[in-house]
């Protein structure tokens, strides 16, 4: 206790330093000729600029509000469903997968070309929720105790007095746990949608309306209450769950969707599934905008995608834009995960050999997480410019923060005894890492890299969007302008199918992998 | 729908005084009828505030609703989604889909004789004519990159000798020296970036040969068909609104500080500047939103530059005839 005391401490005193050391070098305009301001300069423009604040902020919460509670409802109802039916999980992963994959900014432009008013940011945050709760819902209700369902089944209880008695209360803790990542999600997914989807009100908004006035301490304030508002959501839920339970969990969840036990069924019945599998998230799309009612005109179906990909008189000069976008793109997106990966592998080790020091760097790595992309990128901008390196530098930063969560989680459990092993034969520190601990935080690895692929592309579209005027994101949003629909839902349709495909790439390279070695998956 | 109407109701009771002044009027038993802007609140839409706070859309019998644009709203989905009768649009993009996809949009009347785009530097680093700008940086907003290219091979400047990247609308590249040019509206931009105490210049493309029209009047051909009598009304109330306004571009904006341009996060003195340099680019012989032969046809020449084959059929002037 008194360990982890100190490490708040040190956490504090090493943000206050940094605070200073903004402080200094945005009072002498040392960045970018005044880009970064002072953090004093931004909290007296914030005061002035405080009128403006209510509203907007008021936007935000009720979209991302709204946003959350559907999105949990519905993470709810669905983990209930596949914890009682692994046929429907089996059924739904490929929807799954798509709702943990689909990078937010490719959908944005489709949800509001498709949806009117507060829809679109209620369902973007209603997509960053969906998933996470319904993964802890999945995993706390199939944790339950055996010994107390049992008791119950024995007593002549039903499946439901099982799951009502024993399963859920199981489940809280995880639950509680998914609901702190859930509610920063719900309301990054708001200002996306608002940044990319008019309205006068909401934080995104304003940014957008801001951006032409030129004034940094503007930006980084409005930047600033984001921030603030994503990390108090984070606050709040991890409050009320150490409340609650007396627990507390990791910053983030396992990133594997979530599988059901094999079966040994006809080989009929297993392709049928598979096949269903595939054909659901399509399913989805088409009912979707069957729901919606929007003229075909604007919206696609997967039909109108490959009509407009493949046969329309157009398909030529359609595939080759594609086709010289996604070269543009994956490069870039590959180089970006594979070095924040990198980063976050070497933070991890070096946490467990500096533990001090990487305390004190999380706060700032905490913060990075929860600014809204849409409002860093500018930003970065003016102090990168507009080349590759902002690109990467967008990547890595986020990437690799969830990247090293999950691995230095996995090397804290690398057992004591197998350390200790090298260490009674007289290895150094290096030699027990190169041979005990790097091996075992290999399935971690793993499960690094699952989360960070859609996480890079989003980076990526972004940087191209806002700033490099390259690749998938500049032809998302140069087809916004000129009405070019087929193309939205195409880039929309082939950014998501590629995070899909490669997150399964990962999965499958990752069971052979971990067989070999005998390893089980890390979630 | 209900959604929208949940959100009035929702900002109405967080912010209840100013959010209530800026809904628009409603007048009992007059026809639902809603328009699309094409940017955030500002001065180019001062025509239509003065319109609707002073009923002269009431007058028409029009129940008026107008959604505010942005960066990132497509005027024309919103009518093509059937979420908003007329819209205001850039005539590339509109001519562009009219005749590359087929879209149903007919073009009846312009705001903008005079398309107030233009290119904007700093005095320090001036580029005053296209070919200032070979070998340098300029951001444009990824829509209009056909029409920069348009206005430079009509000044005999091949495209690549110019480093072309996205413009997100934000000075601030400008004044640090990241970029030596931005294509943004002159009426504002140069105003903006001398609060900032940096002087600017701009010059217009439309002074280089891409002699468009800006924020055209555009309505589905369904919408065309069934409230012809609706639109009408629309442009008659429009055009008395910007006669108001430009009687003395003074005095209108300070007085929307707190209901349309609240929360935009401009200055009330920048859309003075704005209402002001706007008046000449909207000045035709035919009245305000009028649309002349000699417009249509040089559009669609300056059109035909950069590939987009526009015809004299999607404009149709009949119902400016009959205001």
């Amino acid at each position: 206790m008194a360990v982890e005391n100190s490490g708040r401490w040190r956490g504090l005193r090493t943000a206050l330093v940094l605070l200073a050391i903004w402080e200094i070098v945005g009072r002498l305009d040392l960045v970018a000729g005044g880009a970064l301001p002072g953090i004093s300069e931004i909290l007296i423009r914030l005061w002035v600029d405080w009128g403006d604040y209510p509203r907007h902020i008021w936007a935000t919460l009720y979209a991302s509000t709204i946003g959350f509670v559907i999105g949990n409802a519905l993470g709810i109802g669905a983990g209930v469903i596949f914890a009682l039916s692994p046929t429907a999980l089996r059924l739904f992963r490929g929807v799954n997968i798509a709702a943990f994959a689909l990078p937010p900014i490719a959908i944005a432009p489709i949800l509001v070309l498709t949806l009117s008013g507060m829809a679109p940011r209620i369902a973007l945050a209603a997509l960053g929720v969906y998933f996470v709760t319904m993964t802890a819902t999945v995993i706390g209700l199939s944790q339950a105790d055996s010994r107390a369902t049992d008791v119950i089944r024995a007593y002549g209880g039903t499946r439901w007095d099982i799951l009502r008695r024993v399963q859920f209360r199981g489940a809280l803790p995880s639950i509680l746990a998914g609901l702190r990542i859930a509610a920063p999600n719900a309301v990054l997914g708001a200002i996306l949608a608002e940044f990319g989807g008019g309205g006068r009100w909401g934080l995104g908004a304003y940014l957008l309306g801001s951006l032409g006035r030129g004034e940094p301490d503007r930006l980084w304030g409005i930047g600033l209450v984001a921030t603030l508002i994503a990390g108090l959501s984070y606050g709040v839920f991890a409050l009320l769950a150490s409340r609650t339970i007396g627990a507390t969990r990791a910053v983030t969840l396992n990133t594997a969707v979530p599988d059901a036990a094999p079966v040994t069924s006809a080989p009929i019945n297993r392709i049928a599934i598979t096949l269903g599998t595939i054909a659901l998230p399509f399913l989805v799309w088409w009912a979707f905008i069957k729901l919606t009612g929007v003229p075909g005109l604007i919206s696609k179906t997967p039909l109108g995608v490959v009509d407009y990909l493949f046969f329309a008189p157009t398909a030529e000069s359609a595939q080759n834009r594609l086709l010289a976008a996604l070269a543009e793109t994956l490069p870039i997106t590959f180089v970006g995960m594979a070095a924040g990966l990198g980063f976050a592998f070497l933070l991890a080790i070096s946490s467990r050999l500096f533990p001090r020091a990487i305390e004190a760097f999380m706060p700032v790595a905490l913060v990075t997480q929860t600014m809204p992309l849409v409002a860093l990128t500018p930003l970065l901008v003016l102090i990168l410019g507009r080349g590759t390196s902002l690109t990467l530098w967008v990547t890595i930063s986020v990437t690799f923060f969830p990247a090293f969560v999950t691995l230095a989680q996995g090397l804290a459990l690398v057992p004591r005894s197998a350390e200790d092993l090298p260490r009674a034969y007289g290895a150094g520190r290096w030699t027990e890492m190169r041979m005990v601990t790097i091996p075992a935080s290999l399935p971690y690895l793993f499960a690094a890299t699952r989360l960070t692929v859609p996480r890079a592309l989003l980076g990526v579209m972004i940087a191209e969007w806002l700033a490099t005027g390259k690749g998938l994101g500049n032809l998302l949003n140069q087809s916004r302008g000129f009405l070019d629909y087929g193309m939205i839902w195409t880039v929309a349709a082939v950014s998501v199918l590629l995070s899909v495909i490669f997150y399964q790439a990962v999965v499958i390279v990752e069971r052979r992998v971990l067989r070999r070695l005998g390893m089980a998956t890390a979630e | 729908m209900t959604l929208r109407l949940n959100r009035r109701r929702f900002l109405g009771t967080a912010a209840a005084s100013a959010a209530a002044t800026s809904l628009p009027l409603r007048a009992s038993a007059a026809t639902p009828f809603t328009m699309q802007a094409a940017w955030i609140n500002d001065a180019e839409f001062a025509g239509y505030f003065i319109g609707i706070d002073e009923g002269y859309y009431a007058e028409e019998g029009l129940d008026l609703t107008y959604l505010s644009g942005g960066p990132d709203v497509i005027p024309e989905s919103t009518i093509i989604a059937g979420r908003a009768d007329l819209a205001l649009t850039t005539p590339d993009t509109t001519i562009k889909a009219i005749a590359e996809q087929g879209a149903p949009f007919k073009i009846i009347g312009a705001q903008y004789q005079k398309n107030p785009i233009g290119i904007v530097s700093l005095v320090s680093n001036p580029i005053n004519e296209p070919k200032d700008l070979i070998g340098k940086t300029l951001a444009v907003p990824p829509v209009n990159v056909i029409s920069v290219n348009a206005m430079l091979a009509l000044n005999g400047i091949d495209p690549s000798q110019v480093n072309i990247v996205p413009y997100a609308y934000d000075p601030t590249p400008l004044i640090q020296g990241e970029i030596d040019a931005s294509l943004d509206f002159t009426t504002n931009v140069p105003y903006t970036i001398n609060q900032q105490g940096v002087e600017a210049t701009s010059f217009l493309l439309y002074d280089f040969g891409f002699t468009i029209y800006n924020d055209t009047v555009v309505v589905t051909e369904e919408t065309l068909a069934t409230k012809r009598a609706e639109l009408v009304s629309w442009l008659r109330a429009s055009r008395k609104g910007w006669d108001e306004n430009f009687k003395d571009p003074n005095i209108w904006p300070p007085k929307w500080a707190d209901t349309w341009f609240a929360g935009t996060g401009r200055t009330i003195e920048n859309e003075i500047f704005f209402n002001n340099a706007q008046q000449p680019l909207m000045e035709s012989p035919a009245g305000y939103m009028a649309m002349t032969e000699e417009g249509i046809d040089a559009n669609l020449r300056a059109l035909s530059e950069v590939g987009i084959n526009g015809t004299r059929d999607m404009f149709d002037t009949t119902l400016l005839e009959e205001i």
